[in-house]
């Protein structure tokens, strides 16, 4: 938006909201808060991926696995310091990404996607098969949330989902301000410049090739951190993570908010969290409606719900000064 | 077989009109219903449900393709794959609430009669039934792509689109005759493997559309020849991999697609895109 | 001598398109390749930016050999080119669509936490871009919402933005209306006596072609039939013999009444 004081005026507004929650609800809206972050910081991860970068990945649930599988796996035989799991979590899904992506990104559009479902469902069924390692289709469990302890100046305890909220809120407000330094950055014109024309950006001297992946193993490091505070969250990690109806949600997210912008994924989120709450209240199959509002977004409204209340703002003629 | 099918119509779709079409899976399932209902409501008999059923999803398939795919040709891929996508959700939750969210049993086949015995051991016939029926689609699609007039259009518009359309062929009418076609492949797979599966659930289309979809890439995009060998090698493997290393069975297959879109992203047989 | 070829080959099946082409470049001299159609101009180009793979010869540049090097590469050492479809970024400003290339080049594009807005110098170089191909007004402006002749000139723009040395412009006028196109000459031929950047012009508009070339090539088939200054190739037998029989395009015009013969 190009009115600076209402923009601004709106992420204070939504600070303060964010921060307010513990405090003014109930448990069950402090979780669900807590997934919508959670999603989000997937989903504008993987949008710097799609929307910037207009590559279509059907993998990324394999780095959100590897995030929260890093964790688990810190914590049980390493150490309980969370913010080290994490870290854990995140370099983990960082690493793989730069595996799956090193051979991914030398082909194109399509194959692309072919290519990054196939290594996102090699390693769920890795995650399935490993029992002794992985737990298999129970997962891990008993991944417990141990207070954050500032070299044994202070700890920090998040055991209870109002405390723990705070840390994700953390990392959420991180993750939104993270992607959007890099948007506004000559990295994320470059990218831009890729989706709107490889061929073109390969002769003003780019070696698209690296972009790709650098901005593949970033939205993968998103994954990670995403999946690394779910483990915290639900206490265990599950192979369904790594599976590609999971990679499909920040891309349907993304689209549902508008991929060309930065909070179009967290406005997604939003709504699909939200959704499904009330939804399946009503009925089972809260997964049709879904379809149906996917639709009608891919047939009229691709800039999504955000492209459609910008559209509106601009028609008003409240966008006026700026 | 059934994948065959399945892959058979994803690979023709995909070759014709660029589009992966993610609710493939659903058109298999919708086959399988609807052969279910014919059989179950009109009281009819196996042959007749295998006739009438896929001619429903048809025109399933071709409210999906005038209607909604055909607005999305024009925008990038990521807009097509996902359009086919919402009609999986769409289609997935439509079963469940026609038809329940359980597993339904398709009703017993007499028509074939008992097992066979062959080479000592006693095969029933309606497996056989279905092992013949990959071989004599196969050729018979290979016939019509070959030698009719039809299907030389297709392997125009494949290879060409705008040449095909500046040389007069109603190129909207093909995208749909291809796409209702391709349904119709599906659909006979789904009306044929609910017998021999023994039961139906709303998730089977989503099993089945990442095998055909998995067979269609070895085989090559676009390549029905490719389709078939690539269901022959997957069901090899698979029986290979089911009986010496149980655990890693899928896992093996997406290593083989992995291995080729790596080395050789067109697929045994396809055309570099 | 900026650029070299040495026995540069390209088949496409059983076609030819390049046939064991020895050429040079010099550096300076505003050159033009013509031809007729499927004579191998946009295939040499291609092969030259390195958008084509060689199959045989070699290229070398200033003396170094690039025939492997990819076209990230090239363009870094000074070699770019336009194309012949408008190939810009549709989505982005103009402004922004010139500062790709420039940002790329001064290595300020992997720098994740810089601000666009602040890259000055990067923000003055792209205005400097745009002066010159007289788009300076459309700064803001969406490529996509762009004329078609200012998409062109953007197209240039965008090309020049690279800092080549050695730039190959692909039939730079097409589609062009006049008052656009005397435009459009009149900035290549004053850029190219700035002396910074070599220009090798790809044309069918022999308008084009006599008015800026000091120095024309003629292919037919892969093959170099004409190579010299304009008069020359103006009075050159094979030259008129191939362009009246495959094209009717009267380059004599141009000399005001000569023969057609």
């Amino acid at each position: 938006m190009k009115n600076k004081p209402l923009s601004a005026a709106l992420v204070l507004v939504s600070l303060v909201v964010l921060l307010a929650i513990p405090l003014l609800t109930g448990r069950f809206t402090v979780y669900l808060a807590m997934r919508v972050m959670l999603l989000g910081i997937f989903a504008v991860g993987y949008n710097l991926l799609l929307g910037q970068t207009g590559l279509l990945s059907f993998g990324h649930g394999a780095f959100y696995a590897a995030g929260a599988y890093g964790m688990g796996f810190f914590w049980l035989h390493v150490s309980p310091h969370p913010l080290l799991g994490i870290a854990a979590g995140i370099l983990a899904a960082a690493f793989l990404a730069l595996l799956i992506g090193f051979f991914c990104v030398r082909h194109t559009e399509i194959y692309f996607a072919m290519l990054t479902l196939a290594f996102g469902m090699m390693v769920f069924s890795l995650i399935w098969n490993a029992r002794g390692i992985t737990g298999g289709d129970d997962g891990l469990v008993g991944i417990m949330r141990d207070p954050i302890s500032f070299f044994g100046l202070g700890k920090i305890p998040i055991g209870k989902d109002a405390q723990f909220y705070y840390l994700v809120l953390f990392f959420f407000l991180l993750s939104v301000w993270v992607v959007h330094r890099i948007r506004v950055s000559p990295f994320g014109l470059v990218l831009a410049g890729i989706r709107e024309n490889a061929r073109r950006t390969e002769f003003a001297g780019v070696s698209v090739r690296r972009y790709r992946l650098a901005v593949f193993v970033l939205s993968g490091a998103f994954a990670g951190l995403a999946g690394s505070l779910e483990a915290m969250l639900e206490s265990n990690a599950r192979p369904f993570m790594a599976h590609w109806t999971h990679s499909g949600d920040p891309i349907l997210v993304s689209l549902l908010g508008g991929l060309h912008t930065l909070t179009g994924p967290l406005v997604g989120s939003l709504i699909f969290v939200a959704m499904r709450e009330i939804v399946q209240r009503f009925t089972e199959n809260w997964m049709l409606w879904f379809g149906i509002v996917l639709l009608i977004i891919i047939l009229g409204f691709r800039g999504g719900v955000v492209g459609v209340v910008q559209d509106l703002f601009h028609r008003s003629g409240l966008a006026r000064e700026g | 077989m059934f994948i065959w099918l399945v892959a058979s119509g994803l690979t023709l779709i995909f070759g014709v009109l660029g589009v992966l079409n993610f609710a493939h899976g659903s058109f298999y399932m919708l086959g399988a219903y609807f052969c279910f209902t014919v059989l179950r409501h009109l009281g009819a008999n196996f042959w007749i449900g295998l006739l009438l059923g896929p001619l429903f999803v048809c025109a399933v398939g071709y409210v999906v393709e005038r209607f909604f795919l055909r607005r999305v040709y024009h925008l990038a891929l990521p807009y097509q794959l996902l359009l086919t996508f919402a009609f999986v959700l769409i289609f997935d939750n439509l079963v469940k609430i026609v038809w329940g969210a359980g597993s339904l049993s398709p009703p017993r086949l007499d028509i074939f009669g008992e097992a066979v015995p062959i080479m000592g051991r006693k095969f029933p016939a309606y497996n056989l039934f279905i092992i013949a029926v990959g071989p004599l689609v196969a050729l018979g699609l290979g016939l019509m792509i070959d030698k009719t007039w039809w299907g030389r259009i297709i392997r125009a518009a494949s290879s060409d689109r705008e040449m095909a359309s500046a040389l007069g062929v109603r190129v909207p009418v093909l995208f749909t005759s291809v796409f209702v076609f391709g349904c119709w492949l599906g659909a006979i797979g789904g009306g044929l493997a609910a017998p021999y599966v023994g039961i139906m659930t709303p998730g089977m289309g989503e099993t089945i559309i990442i095998e055909a979809f998995i067979v269609a890439v070895i085989g090559g995009l676009g390549s029905l020849k490719g389709a078939f060998l690539g269901a022959l090698i997957i069901g090899v493997l698979s029986a290979f991999g089911t009986r010496y290393f149980p655990a890693f069975d899928m896992f093996l297959i997406f290593i083989l697609m992995a291995a080729v879109l790596l080395w050789r992203p067109q697929g045994l047989f396809g055309e570099a895109r | 001598m900026i650029l070299e070829t040495r026995g540069l080959s390209n088949y496409f099946g059983r076609i030819c398109t390049a046939d064991n082409l020895d050429l040079t470049i010099e550096e300076g001299v505003l050159t033009s390749i013509i031809g007729p159609n499927g004579a191998g101009k946009s295939t040499l180009i291609n092969l030259l930016t390195g958008y084509l793979p060689v199959q045989s010869g070699k290229i070398f540049f200033r003396g170094k050999e690039i025939t492997r090097l990819p076209v990230h590469k090239r363009v870094r050492q000074g070699i770019c080119r336009s194309f012949q479809i408008v190939n810009v970024f549709p989505g982005l400003s103009a402004a922004r669509n010139v500062m790709i290339p420039i940002l790329a080049l001064t290595g300020r594009s992997w720098s994740p936490f810089a601000k666009i807005s602040s890259e000055r110098d990067a923000h003055r170089e792209g205005e400097e871009i745009l002066a010159r191909v007289g788009l300076s007004a459309e700064r803001d402006t969406l490529a996509s919402a762009l004329s078609h002749g200012d998409q062109r000139l953007l197209e240039v723009g965008v090309a020049l933005a690279a800092r080549p040395t050695l730039l190959f412009l692909d039939e730079p006028t097409a589609g062009m209306n006049p008052v656009e196109r005397s435009r459009l000459l009149e900035d290549i031929r004053r850029l190219s006596r700035e002396g910074r950047t070599t220009f090798v012009v790809v044309e069918h508009d022999m308008d084009v072609v006599f008015s800026l070339s000091e120095r024309i090539i003629v292919l037919h088939r892969g093959v170099v039939i004409g190579d010299g200054p304009p008069e020359e190739i103006k009075n050159d037998k094979t030259v008129k013999e191939v362009y009246l029989g495959d094209e009717v395009i009267d380059i004599f015009r141009y000399e005001g009444g000569d023969e057609t013969g």
